[in-house]
C-alpha cells in the first residue's frame, strides 16, 4: 500500500489529506476560510496567506490523526505548486518541503487543475474508468475542456477567452445582491425562477470548444439595471433593491443566467467528447457541484458521465494526494528547491503536458 | 507633474478592443495603465486589445481569481502583467501580491479596478476610465500623468 499525504493551499482552503494507492481516501481535512472571505465578496489574499500559515500545522496533524497514520508510514508528500496565489501556494509548498527534508520523504509537485481531474478517482465506481475521456474543468478561475488519453496525458481542447464560469456566477450573484460564493446562491434562488424568462446570450455555442462568459455578465447587467445606468457603484456594496430595475424578478434572472451557462458548458463538452472519441465525460472543479449542470450533462451525453461527490468538488487535498500518487508511481520526484508556479497551465503552450 | 486628458467614444466591444490594440502597439516597456470602470464596462476587452497590439502569445483572460496574469511575447523578453484589483483592498493587499515589484520594472503593467489599490500606485501612469454611455457605447477618458504617459497619449491622437 502506498500512502501519500496531500497538501493544498492554492486559494481559499487550507487542506490536507491522506490517500492510499491514489484511490482510497483515509482522511480529508479542509479548514475553509469562506467565512473570512464572505465579507469581502471574494478571496482576500492577505487574509488568505495569513490564515494558511495559522491553519496548516493543525490541518496536517488532523489529516494524519484521522487516517490513523504516522509520518513514518508515509511514502511521499504531494503538494499543489500552482496555479494559484503565490503567497498562498508558498505556505503549502514550504511546509511540504520542510516535511520532506525533515523526514527524508520524496516530494511531488502537483498541478491544481490536475488535482481536480483526480477527484474523480476518489469516487465509488461500479464500472471501471476507460480512457480516453473528455473532462470539463470548471471553477472560479478556470473553464477548460481537456482530453485525457491516459494518466498524465492531457490535450487542451478549449478554454475561456475571458471570464471563468465560476467567476461569472460570483459576479452575477453580486449584481443580484446574492451572497458569496455565487454558485450555490444562484442555484438556490434559481429553483424558484423561470429559466426561459430571459433569453441570455450563449456565446460561441456550436463553434469550437472555447468559452466566453463576459458578454453574458454584461447582458445580465443590462437586464437588471435601469436603462442608461451610468452612475458608478461603490465597489464593496451589493446592489440594493432601488438600484435594480423595478420589474426585475431575481429568481427569473438567476434561473435564466444559470440555464445559459449550463447550456454552453454541456453543448461544447458533449460535442468535444463525440468528436474526440471519448469513452466518458467528466466534470470537475467547484462548478461541477451545480445540480442543473450535472443533470443536463447526463441527459445530453451518449457516454458515461462522472462527477465528484459534492465534498470533493471544491478545493481539497485528497485530490492532490491522488494526483500526486500517479506522478509518484511514474517516478516523478521534486527537488527541494521546487518553486511555486502561480500561472502553471495544465497543458503547456506547445500542447505538451507540463 | 504635467497631465493631459482625452476623451473617446467606443461604439461596441470590437471598437474597444481596437483602441486597446493601438495602445498595445505603442507600448515601450515600463508603462502603467490603470483601467477603471464598472462590471461590463469593457476593461478586459480593452486589455485583450492591448495584449494583441503588444504581441502577447497567450490570449488575455480575466485575472480576477488568480489576481495576476503574466504574459510573454516572441519579440523580446518584455512581460505584460495583467493585474485585477477586484478582490484587493489597500496597499497591504497590493504588497501581498507583489504589485510593488512589478511596478518598478521594465515591464508593462495593466491593472483593472485600480482604485482598490490606489495608494500603492505611482503617480506616473495612464488612467483610463470606461463609462456606460448607453447599452453598447462606452466613453473612454484618458488621463495621462508624467512624460511617458503623455507621449503615449499624444501618439494615440
Amino acid at each position: 500500500m502506498t500512502l501519500i499525504l496531500g497538501i493544498e493551499t492554492s486559494c481559499d482552503e487550507t487542506a490536507a489529506a491522506v490517500v492510499a494507492d491514489g484511490v482510497r481516501m483515509l482522511s480529508n481535512v479542509v479548514a475553509s476560510q469562506i467565512d473570512l472571505h464572505a465579507q469581502y465578496g471574494g478571496v482576500f489574499p492577505e487574509v488568505a496567506s495569513r490564515a494558511h500559515v495559522e491553519a496548516i500545522y493543525p490541518v496536517v496533524e488532523q489529516a494524519l490523526a484521522d487516517a490513523n497514520v504516522t509520518l513514518d508510514e508515509l511514502d511521499a508528500v504531494a503538494v499543489t505548486r500552482g496555479p494559484g496565489l503565490a503567497g498562498s501556494l508558498l505556505v503549502g509548498v514550504n511546509f511540504a518541503k520542510g516535511l520532506a527534508l525533515g523526514r527524508g520523504l520524496p516530494l511531488v509537485g502537483v498541478n491544481h487543475l490536475e488535482g481536480h481531474v483526480y477527484s474523480l478517482w476518489l469516487t465509488e465506481r461500479e464500472v471501471p474508468i476507460r480512457f480516453p475521456v473528455v473532462c470539463l474543468i470548471v471553477s472560479g478561475g478556470h473553464s477548460e475542456i481537456v482530453r485525457i488519453a491516459d494518466h498524465g496525458d492531457y490535450t487542451l481542447l478549449g478554454r475561456t477567452i475571458d471570464d471563468a464560469a465560476g467567476e461569472a456566477f460570483d459576479k452575477v450573484a453580486r449584481l443580484l445582491g446574492l451572497p458569496y460564493p455565487g454558485g450555490p446562491a444562484i442555484q438556490r434562488v434559481a429553483e424558484q425562477g423561470d429559466p426561459t424568462a430571459y433569453n441570455f446570450p450563449r456565446a460561441l455555442r456550436g463553434e469550437g470548444y472555447n468559452f466566453s462568459f463576459s458578454g453574458l455578465k454584461t447582458a445580465v447587467l443590462r437586464a437588471v439595471q435601469p436603462p442608461h445606468h451610468g452612475k458608478r457603484q461603490p465597489k464593496r456594496e451589493r446592489m440594493s433593491a432601488d438600484q435594480l430595475r423595478a420589474d426585475v424578478n431575481i429568481a427569473d434572472v438567476a434561473a435564466s443566467f444559470q440555464a445559459a451557462v449550463v447550456d454552453v458548458l454541456v453543448e461544447k463538452t458533449v460535442r468535444a467528447a463525440r468528436e474526440h472519441g471519448a469513452n466518458e465525460i467528466w466534470i470537475a472543479g467547484g462548478v461541477s457541484a451545480n445540480g442543473p449542470l450535472r443533470a443536463a450533462m447526463t441527459a445530453a451525453a451518449d457516454v458515461t458521465v462522472r462527477y465528484p461527490p459534492l465534498k470533493l468538488c471544491a478545493d481539497n487535498a485528497a485530490m492532490i494526494a491522488a494526483a500526486g500518487y500517479f506522478r509518484f508511481v511514474r517516478g516523478e520526484r521534486a527537488a527541494l528547491d521546487m518553486d511555486v508556479r502561480p500561472n502553471w497551465p495544465l497543458v503547456a503552450r506547445a500542447g505538451a503536458t507540463a | 507633474m504635467e497631465t493631459a486628458t482625452r476623451v473617446a467614444l467606443s461604439r461596441n466591444v470590437a471598437e474597444t478592443e481596437q483602441i486597446g490594440e493601438r495602445i498595445g502597439a505603442l507600448l515601450r516597456g515600463g508603462e502603467l495603465l490603470c483601467l477603471s470602470g464598472d462590471l461590463g464596462a469593457g476593461k478586459t476587452a480593452l486589455t485583450r486589445g492591448i495584449g494583441r497590439g503588444w504581441g502577447a502569445l497567450e490570449p488575455i483572460t480575466s485575472p480576477t481569481f488568480t489576481l495576476i496574469h503574466e504574459h510573454h511575447r516572441a519579440r523580446d523578453g518584455q512581460k505584460l502583467y495583467h493585474v485585477d484589483g477586484y478582490r484587493l483592498s489597500g496597499a497591504a493587499d497590493a504588497w501581498t501580491v507583489g504589485l510593488d515589484e512589478l511596478l518598478h520594472g521594465e515591464d508593462v503593467v495593466v491593472i483593472e479596478w485600480p482604485e482598490n489599490v490606489a495608494e500603492a500606485l505611482p503617480e506616473e501612469r495612464l488612467w483610463v476610465t470606461l463609462d456606460f454611455f448607453d447599452d453598447e457605447t462606452r466613453q473612454l477618458t484618458f488621463n495621462a500623468s508624467g512624460a511617458q504617459a503623455l507621449a503615449l497619449l499624444r501618439a494615440l491622437d
